[in-house]
């Protein structure tokens, strides 16, 4: 997998749990820049990750997230 | 010291003139806010000083443990003797009499009779609020999302910050300890901007809240023989009455902090135009809220995941069940949370529960026919729950929400009320795509503005001829 199609499978996930169809996201992209990406989606958007990807993370790992870029990093980490 | 107090009126200018003076050096005025804190909070009892000095103590001191040491066990039983005591402390004095009671009742309810006394113990103004401050330092700490505070009369002056100490809004270190350790520079703007704050903050606690107050006492006070019109007008009347008692105090906190070059979080964003149930708690007690959503919804959310949204749904709960219980150490408290809690279900269940950000109808006169039905709706569905907030025990709260429903319309009273509601609803409405800036009734000419403050004021001077009351959220 690399990091365009990790990011292309992301963007879909990120428009079905915040249910805006038009959202572009990018590495850079943090929740500051995405209207609806708060604490409560969060977890929701890590569940449909975890399900998409078939992978699992530490809470730890979750916390530190701060950007897409952050996501990606984790989802390609082995 | 409250804000409404004719002393605070003396204490305020006095502060004010005294820091400005001493802003050469950033130490010495630190110290002094530090002194001014403990004169406002001292001026209830000077006893209650104990409790905030052993606060800023242990929490600034298991900052720098916690950050000085890579072992985790360490830093864990660091954060936990932070927690047993800030959490013992607040648990001592606000909930020892409730479980003694609860227990002795429950026993006695097994036809066990104990014999344990309850304790003469007065519940120290703000206690919940500063602990919950100091607690979020030493969590985030913990969880590495800020560097602890080396300078102890900073860290004093951020924990003992005289206009959010006693009911918020609950700051956080990451955002008021930087202006702490900064210079201040006077701005005539922000400060005009905090005095209309401040005006507008004690018009809608003095002149609205209180005078409704008496209308919610009458309603409760006749449960016994009001019709069901009479009941709704009363729960209706609490509502606005609590949420201008509360959102006056934050508009005073935010424009007190103002005047002395400090910029606290917005607490109330228009609560009472929220158009659906996760919408209003984005905009109700915002500094509560976003704090029960990071330390107890997050983690509990995460770590209940697995259960999708069952997961979140027991997450949802348990958060307001914590926020009913911090709330106050009665039944009432921890019903109205975890009714507050199942109203969120539908929208868990069916994925709707991110909140929309924008104001309703915004930059638009009028709400369309849709949203004042759904902004009544849950108004109206908030103010039965909120029975639960004001009755004095459970039983009561029932008996009330029963006879809403059930009696007979009746002869109508408490007919003012709903004037109140309206005028300030009216006012809000005009106000409502920014919250920090309640320029009356966004009327451009100068000298009508000003004429409209000047009426405000006297308003609320010939309102605190009668009397000052204190703010309902002080209990907590």
């Amino acid at each position: 997998m690399t990091e365009e199609t990790v990011l292309e499978r992301l963007s879909v996930v990120f428009r079905q749990v915040l249910d805006q169809p038009d959202l572009v996201i990018r590495p850079e992209t943090t929740a500051l820049d995405v209207d609806g990406w708060d604490s409560m989606s969060h977890v929701m958007l890590v569940v449909e990750i975890e399900q998409q990807f078939k992978k699992r993370f530490k809470s730890r790992e979750i916390a530190d997230w701060k950007s897409v870029g952050d996501m990606i990093a984790s989802i390609l980490r082995p | 010291m409250l804000f409404n107090s004719f002393i605070f009126a003396a204490f305020l200018p006095l502060v004010f003139g005294l820091y400005w003076l001493l802003r050469k050096s950033l130490p010495i005025q630190n110290l002094f806010l530090i002194a001014a804190g403990w004169v406002f909070y001292g001026w209830w009892d000077w006893r209650y000083l104990f409790l905030l000095a052993f606060s800023i103590v242990l929490d600034y001191s298991v900052g720098i443990l916690i950050h000085g040491t890579q072992e985790e066990w360490k830093r864990k039983a660091y954060l936990s003797v932070a927690l047993v005591l800030n959490l013992g402390l607040l648990g001592f004095f606000k909930y020892y009499n409730f479980f003694v009671s609860s227990f002795v009742e429950a026993f006695g309810g097994m036809g066990i009779q104990l014999n344990v006394h309850t304790l003469n113990i007065i519940l120290p103004v703000g206690i919940s609020f500063y602990t919950f401050q100091s607690l979020s330092y030493s969590l985030d700490i913990y969880k590495r999302r800020i560097a602890p505070c080396r300078d102890f009369i900073s860290y004093a002056a951020f924990v003992s910050f005289f206009p959010q100490l006693v009911a918020g809004p609950i700051e956080r270190a990451a955002h008021l300890l930087p202006q702490m350790t900064k210079q201040r520079t006077f701005d005539p703007q922000a400060a005009a901007n905090g005095m209309r704050l401040i005006l507008w903050g004690l018009f809608k606690k003095v002149v609205i809240a209180d005078n409704l107050s008496t209308h919610v006492e009458k309603a409760f006070t006749g449960l016994d023989h009001h019709g069901s019109i009479t009941l709704l007008i009363g729960a209706l009347c609490f509502t606005v009455q609590i949420y201008c008692d509360f959102s006056g105090y934050s508009d005073i906190a935010i424009g007190v902090a103002k005047l002395i070059g400090f910029e606290l979080m917005s607490n109330f964003k228009f609560p009472l135009f929220s158009r659906t149930i996760p919408e209003f708690w984005a905009r109700w007690h915002i500094s509560l809220t976003s704090w029960l959503n990071d330390y107890i919804y997050t983690p509990a959310s995460l770590g209940l995941r697995d259960f999708r949204k069952w997961g979140i749904a027991m997450a949802i709960l348990l958060t307001f069940f914590v926020s009913g219980f911090w709330h106050g150490a009665n039944w009432t408290y921890v019903i109205w949370g975890i009714l507050n809690g199942l109203l969120f279900m539908p929208y868990v269940f069916r994925g709707k529960m991110i909140p929309r950000r924008e104001i309703v109808a915004k930059g638009k006169m009028l709400p369309s026919g849709l949203e004042l039905l759904q902004m009544l709706a849950v108004f109206t569905i908030w103010s039965i729950v909120l029975v639960f907030f004001r009755a004095p025990d459970v039983g009561t709260a029932f008996a009330y929400i029963g006879a809403m429903f059930t009696r007979p319309t009746g002869p109508i009273s408490l007919l003012s009320g709903p004037i109140y509601i309206l005028f300030i609803l009216s006012l809000d409405w005009i106000n409502r795509h920014d919250e920090r800036d309640p320029r009356v009734l966004r009327i451009r000419s100068t000298p009508l503005r000003l004429a409209v403050e000047v009426v405000a004021a006297v308003l609320i001077f010939i309102c605190m001829l009668n009397g000052y009351q204190s703010f309902v959220y002080f209990q907590f």
